[in-house]
């Protein structure tokens, strides 16, 4: 087993980390910015070492300032978190050659998968249904016809060249096409000077679908199932469930098997995520890899029973994955998380500074994931996630329940937070039907607005 | 506190001393001992806990011997004697040489003169040799770390008047 564990990371994650190697008896390292001096995840860590200001830049991302950390402390692994350098497939290496054991896949296979077309090609050899794209120029109004005859409409146009929606157009008819394609390409034209375009399957109302896996190092691969994460705003999830209402047992088991070999055939190891978009009609294709623990893996955990960041710790110390998962697990129950950040809950503007009250709720089935505490500050230079409240029923019905009681008695004073807008979420008709998809929440805000 | 008492304090504080211990907390039959010594260097919970238990120090039934996580940086000493200093903050993370190699002199040392750009000391990270440059001039009061210490961002390395 590993001795010692540097955390390469802070707030609620790195507490989570340093919590699951204090239950194996593993020692903990902590790193801090001056800004995090009086963190909990300093607190808790066996020990902790300074590494720079309060920028990330200069700390947390400062991979010289990490490694020599590692080294002083004499740390044998280091365990990246999620966000800052969990998916820098250079720190990786960095970890490789300094002799210290980075928790993630190799750096290879992470580079593989940070790159978004190499993904999809790697993706589609390993016959994972993928979104269908031009996988190239499309060099005319002609061309663009036939292809989107193949793939079917609504179909969007984008710039090769291009970013920001600019030289985007999404196109429903083939009437409509010839024109479209034209105005795409003159604004791509104009924006970066190329006007050249590819085409991408558009899906109107397409629901986040996402498969949580594990791997150990002797080619063994485990899918522990879906999440759906279709509540977002800005493309910044803050709601997220398991099992999702939309995959069938069949369905489940069909992506597990697809899933099983892809990752085999490219070589990952220990835990990561696989996203997928569903589009109305139940079909789902994949977007892109996360090769990472991720914020939402607790829901997971609730409705498997499996410690995911245990798993990491005990895959990258080379145990096998039957020792570590020895049955597919059982999908109990329904959990969902609501991301509580310090933000103001309808302007969502950023609300760091000092919190005076913090009463966090409990129960049956409640977990709350934090590394707030009362008299603690949210410093104002990184993300705004403060705390994780998940809850866990015997049905979705239950799960929502509780999570309604969970925020009423969930008190925070002294900021801001987006409980008050969890709230009014959980209250809504359409999201307690299960009825969504990743423009709920445009809906929602108009709805709100227009009280 | 009696003399019988005194006696184990100063066992104590011996011990401690020697073993490069820089804080430590225990609580037995109703007394509290806090210690927290300036000067560097410090030691882990676990190998604390070790020692104590080797030597037969551990406290009875209701208080085991609390060491609280070591920070490497020791806050005592940077207190009263160098009120008014310059204080030189090391700028990254790593371990800290007072000479260009192991049997050359050190770069300064105490009661010297340097000049704002003097090289003052070296802070090896990740196998690379960081000369680190005196930010001040004047003259050197205190050095903080020992040779071949470890040391944190913003960890103090000199005193300067």
């Amino acid at each position: 087993m590993l001795r010692k564990v540097l955390i390469a990371n802070r707030g609620e994650i790195a507490l989570r980390v340093i919590s699951a190697c204090k239950e194996m008896g593993i020692r903990t390292v902590a790193v801090y910015s001056e800004a995090d001096r009086n963190s909990l995840h300093v607190r808790f860590a066996d020990e902790a070492i300074c590494i720079g200001p309060p920028r990330s830049a200069d700390s947390y991302l400062n991979v010289p300032a990490v490694i020599s950390a590692a080294e002083i402390a004499g740390a044998d692994a280091v365990h990246p978190g999620y966000g800052l350098l969990s998916e820098n497939a250079n720190f990786a290496e960095v970890c490789r050659a300094s002799n210290i054991k980075f928790i993630g896949p190799p750096p290879e296979v992470t580079r593989m998968m940070g790159e978004k077309s190499t993904a999809r090609q790697t993706m589609k050899k390993a016959k994972v249904p993928i979104l269908p794209g031009s996988d190239g120029v499309i060099a005319s109004e002609g061309e663009a016809l036939e292809w989107a005859q193949t793939v079917k409409y609504p179909v969007i146009l984008k710039a090769v060249a291009g970013g920001g929606g600019r030289g985007m157009r999404i196109c429903r008819t083939k009437e409509e096409l010839p024109a479209l394609y034209q105005q795409a390409s003159q604004e791509a034209l104009n924006a970066f000077g190329n006007g050249d375009l590819y085409m991408e399957k558009f899906i109107e109302r397409p629901r986040h679908i996402e498969f949580q896996v594990l791997a150990d190092e002797h080619g063994n691969v485990m899918s522990l199932g879906e999440r759906e994460c279709s509540i977002q705003r800005r493309h910044q999830k803050l709601i997220e469930e398991a099992p999702s209402l939309q995959i069938t047992p069949k369905q489940r088991e069909e992506m597990a098997k697809v899933i099983k070999k892809s990752l085999k055939d490219i070589g990952y190891w220990n835990a990561g995520t696989i996203e997928f978009l569903m589009d109305e009609d139940g079909q789902i294709y994949f977007i892109e890899m996360n090769t990472r623990i991720q914020v939402e893996h607790c829901v997971t955990e609730m409705v498997t029973g499996v410690d995911l960041v245990k798993a990491q710790l005990r895959i990258a110390a080379g145990e096998k994955l039957d020792h570590i998962v020895p049955e597919v697990p059982k999908i109990n129950g329904h959990a969902i998380e609501c991301r509580i950040n310090a933000e103001h809950p309808e302007k969502f503007t950023p609300s760091p500074g000092k919190i005076t009250v913090y009463n966090v709720p409990g129960g049956n089935g409640v977990r709350v994931d934090t590394a707030q505490y009362a008299e603690g500050v949210v410093p104002q230079y990184y993300d705004s996630l403060i705390a994780k409240l998940i809850c866990h029923g015997k049905d979705r019905e239950e799960a929502m329940n509780k999570m309604q009681r969970a925020l009423s008695q969930f008190v925070v004073q002294g900021i801001h937070t987006t409980i008050p807008l969890h709230q009014k979420i959980f209250a809504d008709e359409d999201f307690r039907r299960g009825d969504f998809d990743t423009k709920f929440m445009e809906r929602f805000l108009e709805r709100q607005k227009g009280k | 506190m009696d003399a019988k008492e005194k006696n184990e304090l100063a066992e104590l504080v011996e011990f401690l001393k020697a073993n490069g211990i820089v804080k430590f907390e225990m609580e037995r039959e109703g007394r509290k001992v806090a210690l927290e010594f300036a000067g560097a260097g410090g030691i882990d919970a676990a190998h604390l806990a070790t020692l104590l238990a080797a030597q037969g120090k551990a406290g009875t039934a209701h208080a085991p011997a609390v060491a609280t996580a070591p920070s490497i940086q020791a806050a005592a000493a940077e207190a009263d004697p160098h009120a008014g200093a310059h204080i030189v903050k090391s700028p990254i993370v790593g371990t800290f040489y007072a000479s260009p190699s192991p049997d050359a002199e050190t770069f300064v040392k105490v009661g010297d003169r340097v000049e704002v750009g003097k090289v003052l000391c070296i802070v090896e990270a990740m196998k690379l040799m960081n000369e680190i440059e005196s930010d001040f001039a004047g003259e050197i009061v205190k050095v903080f770390p020992k040779a071949g210490q470890p040391v944190e961002y913003g960890q103090s390395l000199f005193a300067i008047k």
